[in-house]
């Protein structure tokens, strides 16, 4: 093969490299999956998705009878809250936030999840409140912290339901 | 020797395009990529988690200093004083330890919520007159006293011609033993079928400006209150979601349409025992049925034993949302071993529409009950029932805020057999604060 066709093939072939790592981190970027995480010290390391629908409805309130769940919850805008609020509570923004005052009011519940800022603040949270849950984004999981298996998955294998 | 030149600066051009595409941002005459996009949008992400990780740490130092004594002295003694925090930026554990303190339920922890609603109607009944009028005013008390223990509470003020009728709708001390059973003591909407034990005195929660006439507030059909204990909880079910409800109290009083709260009206306890299912598959899709038994002493010497028997099925969900109701309400004179029943029941379906960011709701509902004419007990005692109700009613609600909702129906209403129809126009302003 002549030389020049030898770096016309080279050349093509690095820009088909760097196009498609390009890609690969876009969609990293863009579809890095939630972690559902637990304080350590919770007896669960596998939920099914309709058992996490169930915590963050306030349907199930105790892991156990002398824990409590405590739900944490990003603020408003976190990618974790929109992905949460569409595959979780399959509600918008405005219905999250009737949902929580209807169940208050119906003395269902004493009180809607705290909000939390940053996935910092929610490591830190589940790592310092027993029976805490929360999402964080699956690159920004701390050590101390417990990532739950969701329907017996974990972010980033196949199948994954919150991304 | 020119070929190569040319290929070599091709190589060249070729590389720096793929570079170009990785990295550098777009030249301001090009089209925007979606690269650049994406590392916008996460510079923006980026300055805003750190703004807003700024503001909580300012937050946090600001409340640590206006924090008690106590606080203020143990910080001092195992930290910088909280003023040099603010000057030099929170040192990580007490920045952790404030988030922590703040995020701990405190005993007892009381939050307030308020409901209105302002409405107007207008009919063309003989002898009504249109016009405004205040709904009722209603403060909601939730405060959990310890981990297992909590309590709600429920006030009214209905406008009276002279006055403001206050009026304690719930109170409700629960002590949570697990998700399985907890036991409350109070004043509670009674877990008669769906629509009251869901929907309570803000208007703003109900799709519609009213509730269906079965389930009315100073209504009489069946028992809007219950004062007593009440046993709830989810029922190991799996997939098929139970949950139950069991309750023991005063039932009615002498005025059917309040419950015992200063006593009951005669020796017998009233008790109702409700089973609903909540399949996970069917996230959304609630049915259940109810029991309710009591024995009533509309006036005295004349005592009634009542059955009401209530099923429902919803789909809660808005797009669509199906609510309904049946209940049958089963007399027997117990003087004259006669029995009566009257049934009633409501659809209501209502859409949430997708355009205009989800604002608009229109609904229907249809409601109807039947009493027999030889029904003595509400006669008996005194208090005002429909006998025959057929009522549609049309409307749409505008959500102006998450916390704020207009609502305009239509309602075409016959109370009796032989009773003319009624148009009436009907639109309400309701909103939580």
């Amino acid at each position: 093969m002549p030389i020049r066709w030898k770096i016309v093939c080279s050349v093509f072939v690095m820009v088909v490299f760097f196009r498609v790592e390009s890609q690969r981190q876009l969609a990293q970027i863009r579809d890095a999956d939630v972690a559902v995480v637990v304080n350590p010290d919770t007896p669960v390391s596998n939920l099914s998705l309709v058992d996490v629908r169930k915590i963050f409805l306030g349907d199930r309130q105790y892991w156990s009878a002398n824990t409590p769940v405590v739900l944490l919850m990003r603020a408003p805008v976190a990618r974790e809250r929109d992905v949460v609020l569409k595959v979780i509570y399959q509600m918008s923004e405005s219905q999250f936030k009737q949902y929580w005052i209807a169940k208050i009011f119906r003395a269902e519940s004493v009180s809607p999840p705290k909000v939390v800022y940053s996935s910092d603040m929610a490591n830190d949270l589940v790592t310092a409140l027993p029976g805490a849950i929360a999402f964080v984004d699956s690159r920004d999981v701390r050590s101390g912290t417990k990532v739950v298996r969701v329907d017996g998955r974990l972010p980033g294998e196949a199948g994954y339901p919150l991304r | 020797m020119m070929c190569s030149r040319s290929l070599l600066v091709l190589v060249a051009l070729l590389v720096r395009t793929a570079l170009f595409a990785q990295s550098a941002p777009p030249l301001p005459a090009q089209e925007p990529s979606t690269q650049a996009l994406l590392d916008q949008i996460q510079q923006l992400q980026k300055r805003l988690t750190d703004m807003e990780e700024h503001q909580r740490r300012t937050d946090a130092a600001l409340a640590a200093l206006l924090s008690s004594k106590d606080i203020i002295e143990k910080t001092e003694q195992s930290s910088p004083p909280a003023a040099s925090v603010v000057e030099q930026g929170v040192v990580h554990s007490d920045h952790d330890h404030a988030e922590v303190r703040e995020a701990t339920v405190h005993y007892p922890s009381l939050q307030i919520r308020g409901f209105g609603d302002v409405d107007f109607s207008a009919t063309d009944q003989k002898g009504t007159t249109s016009g405004f009028n205040l709904g009722q005013f209603v403060l909601h008390f939730a405060s959990p006293l310890s981990a297992k223990v909590s309590y709600f509470g429920e006030v009214s003020f209905t406008a009276e011609p002279s006055t403001y009728d206050l009026s304690v709708e719930r109170t409700i001390v629960r002590y949570d033993y697990n998700d399985y059973f907890k036991m409350s003591f109070g004043k509670y909407h009674t877990p008669i079928g769906y629509w009251n034990d869901t929907f309570h005195h803000g208007a703003w929660l109900q799709t519609t400006i009213s509730r269906p006439e079965m389930v009315k507030f100073g209504g009489t059909f069946t028992p809007v209150h219950f004062v007593g204990v009440l046993a709830e909880g989810n029922i190991p079910s799996g997939g098929l979601g139970l949950a139950y409800s069991a309750g023991l109290g005063n039932g009615r009083s002498s005025v059917l349409s309040k419950a015992g709260d200063s006593g009951d009206i005669n020796d017998n306890r009233a008790w109702v025992a409700s089973v609903f299912a909540r399949p996970s598959r069917l996230y959304g899709l609630q049915f259940g049925g109810s029991v309710y038994r009591d024995k009533l002493t509309p006036t005295q010497g004349r005592d009634f034993d009542e059955w009401i028997e209530s099923a429902h099925l919803v789909w809660s969900k808005e797009h669509p949302e199906f609510l309904s109701e049946f209940s049958n309400v089963h007399h027997r004179d117990l003087q004259t071993l006669q029995t009566y029943n009257s049934q009633a029941f409501y659809v209501q379906l209502a859409y949430r529409l997708p355009w205009q960011q989800n604002k608009w709701k229109p609904y229907y509902r249809f409601e109807y009950i039947h009493r027999p004419n030889s029904e003595p007990v509400w006669d008996i005692s005194g208090t005002p029932s429909v006998e025959d109700l057929v009522s549609s009613t049309v409307g749409v609600r505008y959500d102006i805020t998450n916390y704020a909702a207009f609502k305009g129906e239509y309602r075409n209403t016959r109370t009796g057999m032989n009773e003319p129809r009624v148009n009436g126009a009907f639109f309400q302003t309701a909103f939580t604060f």
